[in-house]
């Protein structure tokens, strides 16, 4: 329950009721009331002097004006069985792991296009597909590290976000 | 700088990965028919053993030169379909006709991408 409260809190900010925002963060307090006087939730919000004492606001990830953000990623790959050699079957799942990364680093960066369709015969779910979609241009995207491990390969990626970038 | 007389290729790169798995990649390499007119951006020396052609070169810098081409920026598709709960994921990297510049010399070789608009 408080997970669907927080993401439906994040989706109330981006919209910008703010009124909204409160009424939300009250019924999670009236909900949760006893393991929330115990701990502070943190969640992402646009001013935070209107928060309770209990509940305060993550770091700001918005790339505001002479600002930059590092954003890092790690992408996976699998080597395949049939190659000739494990130096070709390394190199393969590197390059896998390397798409991968910058799969996930446009999903980061450009969001993800998600549609969803369900079919409910006779109250009971006959098929469930969820389809998602991302198109980007990376570019300066670094491999930092590369760890290959029973066929598997792990590449961590980062790319640097400047506000000139899309400033111009 | 690039010397006057250097050699212009175009070249262009696509990988597909399907559900993490390398499924296709290739790379091709062509002489430019015309002059390529543009700005040039990020350059790259790779060890030469005498070749004056971009193919040979490459062939000994594989790896050096694709990661090269990551640096100057590639297009991302990715779709992903989960049915049932069971997900299928294709992503496509893809590096656009590009226009380079080469200059070979006898230890080295200066390879400079070309950008021109809309890139």
């Amino acid at each position: 329950m408080e997970q669907f409260l927080l993401v439906y809190a994040d989706i109330v900010i981006h919209k910008g009721y703010k009124m909204r925002y409160s009424f939300v963060v009250a019924l999670l307090l009236a909900l949760g009331a006893s393991s929330l006087s115990a701990e502070i939730t943190t969640i992402r919000c646009e001013d935070s002097t209107l928060m309770p004492q209990n509940v305060q606001c993550a770091p700001n990830q918005f790339l505001r004006k002479d600002s930059k953000i590092l954003v890092t990623v790690v992408g996976q790959g699998v080597a395949p069985s049939n190659t000739i050699s494990p130096a070709q079957a390394y190199a393969l799942a590197k390059r896998a792991a390397i798409a991968d990364g910058y799969r996930i680093l446009a999903e980061k960066v450009r969001g993800v296009e998600v549609e969803g369709q369900d079919i409910i015969k006779n109250m009971m779910v006959q098929n469930s597909t969820v389809k998602t979609q991302v198109e980007a241009l990376i570019k300066d995207a670094n491999v930092i590290e590369t760890v290959f491990k029973d066929g598997l390969c792990e590449v961590e990626m980062e790319m640097m976000l400047l506000h000139s970038d899309f400033s111009r | 700088m690039l010397a006057l007389e250097a050699k212009e290729y175009l070249v262009s790169y696509r990988v597909v990965v399907k559900d993490s798995y390398l499924y296709n990649d290739y790379l091709k390499i062509s002489k430019a028919m015309s002059g390529c007119s543009g700005v040039e951006s990020q350059t790259i020396h790779l060890k030469n053993n005498g070749f004056d052609d971009l193919k040979q070169l490459v062939n000994e810098n594989l790896w050096e030169f694709v990661t090269y081409l990551d640096r100057i920026g590639l297009h991302v598709k990715s779709y992903g379909k989960t049915t049932n709960l069971t997900n299928k994921n294709t992503t496509i990297l893809e590096l656009r006709t590009h226009c380079f510049k080469v200059d070979f010399n006898d230890t080295f070789a200066t390879i400079t991408a070309i950008n021109t608009e809309g890139f």
